[in-house]
Protein backbone atom coordinates (compact mmCIF):
# COMPACT_ATOMS: atom_id res chain seq x y z
CA UNK A 1 0.00 0.00 0.00
CA UNK A 2 1.17 3.42 -0.96
CA UNK A 3 0.65 5.99 1.52
CA UNK A 4 -1.11 7.98 -1.58
CA UNK A 5 -3.53 4.92 -2.07
CA UNK A 6 -5.09 5.58 1.75
CA UNK A 7 -7.94 8.15 0.38
CA UNK A 8 -8.95 5.78 -2.75
CA UNK A 9 -8.42 2.66 -0.16
CA UNK A 10 -10.66 4.00 2.51
CA UNK A 11 -13.71 5.27 -0.28
CA UNK A 12 -13.43 2.10 -1.36
CA UNK A 13 -14.57 0.16 1.57
CA UNK A 14 -16.95 2.55 2.38
CA UNK A 15 -18.08 1.26 -0.02
CA UNK A 16 -17.99 -2.00 0.86
CA UNK A 17 -15.04 -3.22 -0.55
CA UNK A 18 -13.92 -5.72 1.99
CA UNK A 19 -10.22 -6.38 -0.19
CA UNK A 20 -9.58 -2.47 0.10
CA UNK A 21 -10.39 -2.76 4.17
CA UNK A 22 -7.57 -5.38 4.25
CA UNK A 23 -5.19 -3.41 2.14
CA UNK A 24 -5.62 -0.67 5.13
CA UNK A 25 -5.12 -2.87 7.90
CA UNK A 26 -2.01 -4.51 6.52
CA UNK A 27 -0.71 -1.27 5.15
CA UNK A 28 -1.13 0.91 8.78
CA UNK A 29 -1.08 -2.24 10.81
CA UNK A 30 2.65 -1.77 11.70
CA UNK A 31 2.04 2.08 12.67
CA UNK A 32 -0.86 1.04 14.95
CA UNK A 33 1.09 -1.36 16.83
CA UNK A 34 4.34 0.35 16.93
CA UNK A 35 2.11 3.64 18.76
CA UNK A 36 1.06 0.92 21.28
CA UNK A 37 4.82 0.24 21.76
CA UNK A 38 5.72 3.37 21.94
CA UNK A 39 4.30 4.01 24.95
CA UNK A 40 5.21 0.66 25.99
CA UNK A 41 2.30 -0.68 26.31
CA UNK A 42 2.63 -4.21 28.18
CA UNK A 43 1.85 -7.42 25.58
CA UNK A 44 -1.92 -7.49 26.69
CA UNK A 45 -2.42 -3.76 26.74
CA UNK A 46 -1.02 -3.13 23.28
CA UNK A 47 -3.52 -5.62 21.90
CA UNK A 48 -6.36 -4.19 23.72
CA UNK A 49 -5.47 -0.62 22.62
CA UNK A 50 -4.76 -2.02 19.31
CA UNK A 51 -8.04 -3.49 18.83
CA UNK A 52 -9.74 -1.05 20.36
CA UNK A 53 -8.05 1.51 17.48
CA UNK A 54 -9.29 -0.84 14.43
CA UNK A 55 -13.00 -1.45 15.90
CA UNK A 56 -13.39 2.49 16.35
CA UNK A 57 -11.72 3.23 12.55
CA UNK A 58 -14.45 0.53 11.31
CA UNK A 59 -17.05 1.92 13.07
CA UNK A 60 -16.65 5.28 11.88
CA UNK A 61 -15.42 4.67 8.51
CA UNK A 62 -18.09 6.74 6.80
CA UNK A 63 -17.34 9.50 8.98
CA UNK A 64 -13.84 10.61 8.52
CA UNK A 65 -13.85 14.40 7.60
CA UNK A 66 -10.26 13.42 5.40
CA UNK A 67 -10.06 9.85 4.70
CA UNK A 68 -6.35 10.53 2.92
CA UNK A 69 -5.52 11.58 6.96
CA UNK A 70 -6.79 8.15 7.74
CA UNK A 71 -3.40 7.22 9.02
CA UNK A 72 -3.03 10.51 11.41
CA UNK A 73 -6.42 9.47 12.82
CA UNK A 74 -5.31 5.96 13.63
CA UNK A 75 -1.68 7.10 15.16
CA UNK A 76 -4.08 10.19 16.87
CA UNK A 77 -6.84 7.37 18.27
CA UNK A 78 -3.50 4.27 19.04
CA UNK A 79 -1.98 7.71 21.14
CA UNK A 80 -5.30 8.49 22.60
CA UNK A 81 -5.93 5.04 24.18
CA UNK A 82 -2.45 4.04 25.13
CA UNK A 83 -2.61 7.03 27.24
CA UNK A 84 -5.31 6.35 28.80
CA UNK A 85 -4.59 2.69 29.61
CA UNK A 86 -1.59 4.35 31.22
CA UNK A 87 -3.89 6.74 32.86
CA UNK A 88 -6.18 4.04 34.42
CA UNK A 89 -2.86 2.10 35.77
CA UNK A 90 -4.78 -1.30 34.89
CA UNK A 91 -1.79 -2.77 35.02
CA UNK A 92 1.46 -2.26 35.89
CA UNK A 93 3.38 -4.06 33.75
CA UNK A 94 5.02 -2.31 31.37
CA UNK A 95 7.14 -3.99 28.67
CA UNK A 96 10.04 -5.31 30.33
CA UNK A 97 13.23 -4.89 27.50
CA UNK A 98 15.12 -8.93 28.51
CA UNK A 99 11.30 -10.36 28.46
CA UNK A 100 10.94 -8.74 24.67
CA UNK A 101 14.19 -10.38 23.80
CA UNK A 102 13.56 -13.40 25.22
CA UNK A 103 10.64 -13.98 23.78
CA UNK A 104 12.20 -13.87 20.58
CA UNK A 105 13.24 -17.33 21.21
CA UNK A 106 9.99 -18.92 22.17
CA UNK A 107 7.43 -17.38 19.26
CA UNK A 108 9.46 -17.79 15.88
CA UNK A 109 8.17 -16.04 12.67
CA UNK A 110 9.56 -17.13 9.55
CA UNK A 111 11.94 -13.88 9.30
CA UNK A 112 13.15 -15.51 12.74
CA UNK A 113 13.34 -19.08 11.81
CA UNK A 114 15.30 -17.76 9.07
CA UNK A 115 17.66 -15.70 11.39
CA UNK A 116 18.00 -18.60 13.46
CA UNK A 117 19.78 -20.60 11.02
CA UNK A 118 23.39 -21.46 11.22
CA UNK A 119 24.36 -19.02 8.38
CA UNK A 120 22.24 -16.15 9.94
CA UNK A 121 23.53 -16.69 13.38
CA UNK A 122 26.13 -13.38 13.31
CA UNK A 123 22.82 -11.12 11.38
CA UNK A 124 20.52 -12.22 14.60
CA UNK A 125 23.01 -11.32 17.12
CA UNK A 126 23.50 -7.60 15.15
CA UNK A 127 19.82 -7.40 15.37
CA UNK A 128 19.62 -7.95 19.30
CA UNK A 129 22.57 -6.16 19.71
CA UNK A 130 21.34 -2.96 18.19
CA UNK A 131 17.72 -3.42 19.54
CA UNK A 132 19.40 -3.58 23.01
CA UNK A 133 20.78 -0.43 22.52
CA UNK A 134 17.85 1.17 21.16
CA UNK A 135 15.97 -0.23 23.89
CA UNK A 136 18.45 1.81 26.32
CA UNK A 137 18.36 5.06 24.79
CA UNK A 138 16.16 7.64 26.75
CA UNK A 139 12.73 8.11 26.64
CA UNK A 140 11.81 10.50 24.32
CA UNK A 141 14.49 9.19 21.48
CA UNK A 142 12.98 5.51 22.15
CA UNK A 143 9.47 6.97 21.78
CA UNK A 144 10.09 8.31 18.50
CA UNK A 145 12.07 5.99 16.62
CA UNK A 146 9.60 2.75 17.78
CA UNK A 147 6.99 4.80 15.72
CA UNK A 148 9.54 5.78 12.70
CA UNK A 149 10.70 2.30 12.73
CA UNK A 150 7.10 0.81 11.71
CA UNK A 151 7.20 -0.53 8.27
CA UNK A 152 6.26 1.06 5.62
CA UNK A 153 7.29 4.13 6.76
CA UNK A 154 4.98 6.72 8.20
CA UNK A 155 4.71 10.09 6.94
CA UNK A 156 6.08 12.89 9.67
CA UNK A 157 1.92 13.60 9.93
CA UNK A 158 1.49 10.54 10.71
CA UNK A 159 4.38 10.35 13.43
CA UNK A 160 3.13 13.88 14.48
CA UNK A 161 -0.14 12.80 15.55
CA UNK A 162 1.22 9.32 17.31
CA UNK A 163 3.46 11.68 19.37
CA UNK A 164 1.96 14.79 19.88
CA UNK A 165 4.80 16.54 18.22
CA UNK A 166 5.30 19.62 15.82
CA UNK A 167 5.84 17.95 12.25
CA UNK A 168 9.04 20.34 11.86
CA UNK A 169 11.04 19.22 15.11
CA UNK A 170 10.50 15.35 13.81
CA UNK A 171 13.66 15.47 11.38
CA UNK A 172 15.98 17.21 13.46
CA UNK A 173 14.88 15.33 16.50
CA UNK A 174 15.54 11.87 14.37
CA UNK A 175 19.19 12.66 13.30
CA UNK A 176 20.20 13.44 16.88
CA UNK A 177 18.24 9.82 17.91
CA UNK A 178 19.90 7.76 15.46
CA UNK A 179 23.37 9.53 15.97
CA UNK A 180 22.85 8.77 19.89
CA UNK A 181 22.53 5.07 18.75
CA UNK A 182 25.06 5.02 16.46
CA UNK A 183 27.55 6.39 19.25
CA UNK A 184 26.36 3.54 21.42
CA UNK A 185 26.43 0.92 18.74
CA UNK A 186 30.34 1.84 18.48
CA UNK A 187 31.08 2.45 22.02
CA UNK A 188 29.60 -1.40 22.12
CA UNK A 189 32.28 -2.43 19.28
CA UNK A 190 35.05 -0.75 21.30
CA UNK A 191 34.68 -2.16 24.06
CA UNK B 1 17.07 7.06 0.44
CA UNK B 2 15.09 6.15 -2.21
CA UNK B 3 14.20 2.78 -0.71
CA UNK B 4 12.20 4.94 1.61
CA UNK B 5 10.49 7.61 0.04
CA UNK B 6 9.34 5.18 -2.69
CA UNK B 7 7.11 4.04 -0.55
CA UNK B 8 5.37 7.41 -0.40
CA UNK B 9 5.68 7.47 3.80
CA UNK B 10 9.02 7.56 4.74
CA UNK B 11 10.26 10.72 5.32
CA UNK B 12 13.83 11.71 3.26
CA UNK B 13 17.65 12.24 5.16
CA UNK B 14 19.65 14.76 4.81
CA UNK B 15 21.83 13.47 2.09
CA UNK B 16 25.14 14.52 4.09
CA UNK B 17 24.56 11.22 6.63
CA UNK B 18 23.85 8.53 4.51
CA UNK B 19 25.14 6.91 7.11
CA UNK B 20 22.05 7.54 9.53
CA UNK B 21 19.90 6.48 6.55
CA UNK B 22 21.13 2.89 6.85
CA UNK B 23 20.80 2.51 10.62
CA UNK B 24 17.47 3.68 10.19
CA UNK B 25 16.70 0.66 7.68
CA UNK B 26 18.46 -1.34 9.73
CA UNK B 27 16.22 -0.55 12.90
CA UNK B 28 12.87 -1.19 10.49
CA UNK B 29 14.35 -4.73 9.51
CA UNK B 30 15.12 -5.24 13.75
CA UNK B 31 11.43 -4.31 14.46
CA UNK B 32 10.01 -6.34 11.95
CA UNK B 33 11.95 -9.77 13.18
CA UNK B 34 11.57 -8.71 17.08
CA UNK B 35 8.21 -6.59 17.48
CA UNK B 36 5.86 -7.53 14.44
CA UNK B 37 2.21 -7.37 14.55
CA UNK B 38 1.44 -10.66 16.39
CA UNK B 39 -0.57 -12.04 12.86
CA UNK B 40 -3.84 -13.12 14.82
CA UNK B 41 -4.07 -9.73 16.14
CA UNK B 42 -4.27 -8.48 12.62
CA UNK B 43 -6.57 -11.05 11.12
CA UNK B 44 -8.41 -9.42 13.86
CA UNK B 45 -8.39 -5.94 12.63
CA UNK B 46 -9.58 -7.74 9.51
CA UNK B 47 -12.39 -9.06 10.25
CA UNK B 48 -13.31 -5.88 12.26
CA UNK B 49 -15.11 -4.90 8.89
CA UNK B 50 -17.73 -6.36 9.89
CA UNK B 51 -18.64 -3.45 12.19
CA UNK B 52 -18.89 -1.18 9.66
CA UNK B 53 -22.49 -0.19 9.86
CA UNK B 54 -23.79 2.44 8.35
CA UNK B 55 -27.12 2.62 9.59
CA UNK B 56 -26.56 2.59 13.09
CA UNK B 57 -26.13 5.78 15.02
CA UNK B 58 -22.92 6.45 16.97
CA UNK B 59 -23.22 7.54 20.24
CA UNK B 60 -19.67 9.42 21.63
CA UNK B 61 -17.84 9.20 24.53
CA UNK B 62 -18.52 12.48 26.27
CA UNK B 63 -17.24 11.60 29.66
CA UNK B 64 -15.18 9.10 31.06
CA UNK B 65 -13.74 9.25 34.53
CA UNK B 66 -10.22 8.20 33.68
CA UNK B 67 -9.46 11.40 31.79
CA UNK B 68 -12.23 13.78 33.22
CA UNK B 69 -12.55 13.02 36.56
CA UNK B 70 -10.95 14.41 39.64
CA UNK B 71 -9.16 11.18 41.34
CA UNK B 72 -9.83 10.75 45.04
CA UNK B 73 -6.84 10.02 47.07
CA UNK B 74 -6.35 6.84 48.38
CA UNK B 75 -9.35 5.50 46.55
CA UNK B 76 -9.11 2.18 45.51
CA UNK B 77 -10.86 0.13 42.88
CA UNK B 78 -12.66 3.30 41.98
CA UNK B 79 -15.74 2.50 39.35
CA UNK B 80 -15.31 3.82 35.81
CA UNK B 81 -17.73 6.02 35.15
CA UNK B 82 -18.41 6.72 31.47
CA UNK B 83 -21.71 8.81 29.20
CA UNK B 84 -22.59 8.32 26.07
CA UNK B 85 -24.54 10.84 24.09
CA UNK B 86 -26.37 10.37 20.81
CA UNK B 87 -29.20 13.02 19.20
CA UNK B 88 -30.89 13.75 22.65
CA UNK B 89 -30.16 10.11 24.26
CA UNK B 90 -27.59 9.56 26.93
CA UNK B 91 -26.38 6.28 28.02
CA UNK B 92 -24.97 6.01 31.46
CA UNK B 93 -22.16 3.26 32.74
CA UNK B 94 -20.89 2.46 35.32
CA UNK B 95 -17.84 -0.52 35.35
CA UNK B 96 -16.62 -1.90 38.45
CA UNK B 97 -13.84 -5.07 38.92
CA UNK B 98 -17.56 -6.61 39.74
CA UNK B 99 -19.37 -5.56 36.54
CA UNK B 100 -21.35 -3.39 34.23
CA UNK B 101 -24.85 -1.01 35.62
CA UNK B 102 -26.32 1.06 33.47
CA UNK B 103 -28.66 3.42 31.99
CA UNK B 104 -30.54 4.49 29.13
CA UNK B 105 -31.88 8.32 29.95
CA UNK B 106 -34.88 9.58 28.31
CA UNK B 107 -35.65 6.23 30.47
CA UNK B 108 -36.81 3.73 27.59
CA UNK B 109 -36.64 -0.07 27.27
CA UNK B 110 -33.55 -1.43 24.78
CA UNK B 111 -32.10 -4.42 24.26
CA UNK B 112 -28.62 -4.10 24.40
CA UNK B 113 -25.54 -6.25 23.08
CA UNK B 114 -21.85 -6.17 25.00
CA UNK B 115 -19.88 -5.97 22.07
CA UNK B 116 -15.89 -7.33 22.37
CA UNK B 117 -15.31 -7.46 18.49
CA UNK B 118 -16.33 -8.60 15.28
CA UNK B 119 -18.15 -11.48 16.94
CA UNK B 120 -21.78 -11.56 18.31
CA UNK B 121 -21.87 -10.19 21.97
CA UNK B 122 -23.74 -11.25 24.74
CA UNK B 123 -27.26 -9.50 25.24
CA UNK B 124 -28.72 -7.67 27.91
CA UNK B 125 -32.41 -5.75 28.27
CA UNK B 126 -33.46 -2.85 30.29
CA UNK B 127 -36.13 -2.38 32.63
CA UNK B 128 -38.89 -0.15 31.98
CA UNK B 129 -36.67 2.84 33.93
CA UNK B 130 -33.84 1.62 31.09
CA UNK B 131 -31.36 0.37 33.44
CA UNK B 132 -29.34 -2.48 33.02
CA UNK B 133 -26.87 -4.51 34.53
CA UNK B 134 -24.08 -7.49 34.22
CA UNK B 135 -22.23 -9.34 36.29
CA UNK B 136 -19.05 -9.64 33.77
CA UNK B 137 -17.06 -6.66 33.63
CA UNK B 138 -15.99 -5.85 30.22
CA UNK B 139 -12.34 -6.43 29.55
CA UNK B 140 -10.38 -5.10 26.89
CA UNK B 141 -11.83 -3.77 23.90
CA UNK B 142 -15.87 -2.69 24.19
CA UNK B 143 -19.10 -1.55 22.86
CA UNK B 144 -22.42 -1.47 23.79
CA UNK B 145 -25.03 -1.90 20.68
CA UNK B 146 -28.78 -0.13 21.71
CA UNK B 147 -31.90 -1.23 19.77
CA UNK B 148 -34.58 1.53 20.93
CA UNK B 149 -37.86 2.24 19.32
CA UNK B 150 -35.84 5.27 17.72
CA UNK B 151 -33.27 2.91 15.89
CA UNK B 152 -30.19 1.19 16.70
CA UNK B 153 -27.12 3.29 18.39
CA UNK B 154 -23.53 1.85 19.17
CA UNK B 155 -21.36 3.15 21.66
CA UNK B 156 -17.38 4.69 20.77
CA UNK B 157 -15.12 2.00 21.40
CA UNK B 158 -12.97 1.60 24.45
CA UNK B 159 -10.63 -0.13 26.38
CA UNK B 160 -11.96 -2.12 29.06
Amino acid sequence: MDRSDVGALVQSAIDGDAAAWKALVEGLSPLVWSVARAHRLSDADAHEVYQTVWFRFAQHLGRIREPQKAGSWLASTARHESLKVIKGLRRLTPTDDPQLLDRVSEDRTPEQSLLDAEEAAAESERIRHLWQEFEELGDRCRQLLRVLMASPPPSYQEVSAALGIAVGSIGPLRQRCLRRLRARLEARGAE
Amino acid sequence: MDDLSATGGGEPFDAQEPALGLLDGELREAASVLDPVPTALEQLAVEAFALHDLDARIAELTFDSVVDAIPVRGAVDVPRMLTFHADGLTVDVELTGHGLLGQVLPPQTAAIEVLSGPRAGSALTTDALGRFASEEPPSGPFALRLRTGGGVLVTDWLTA
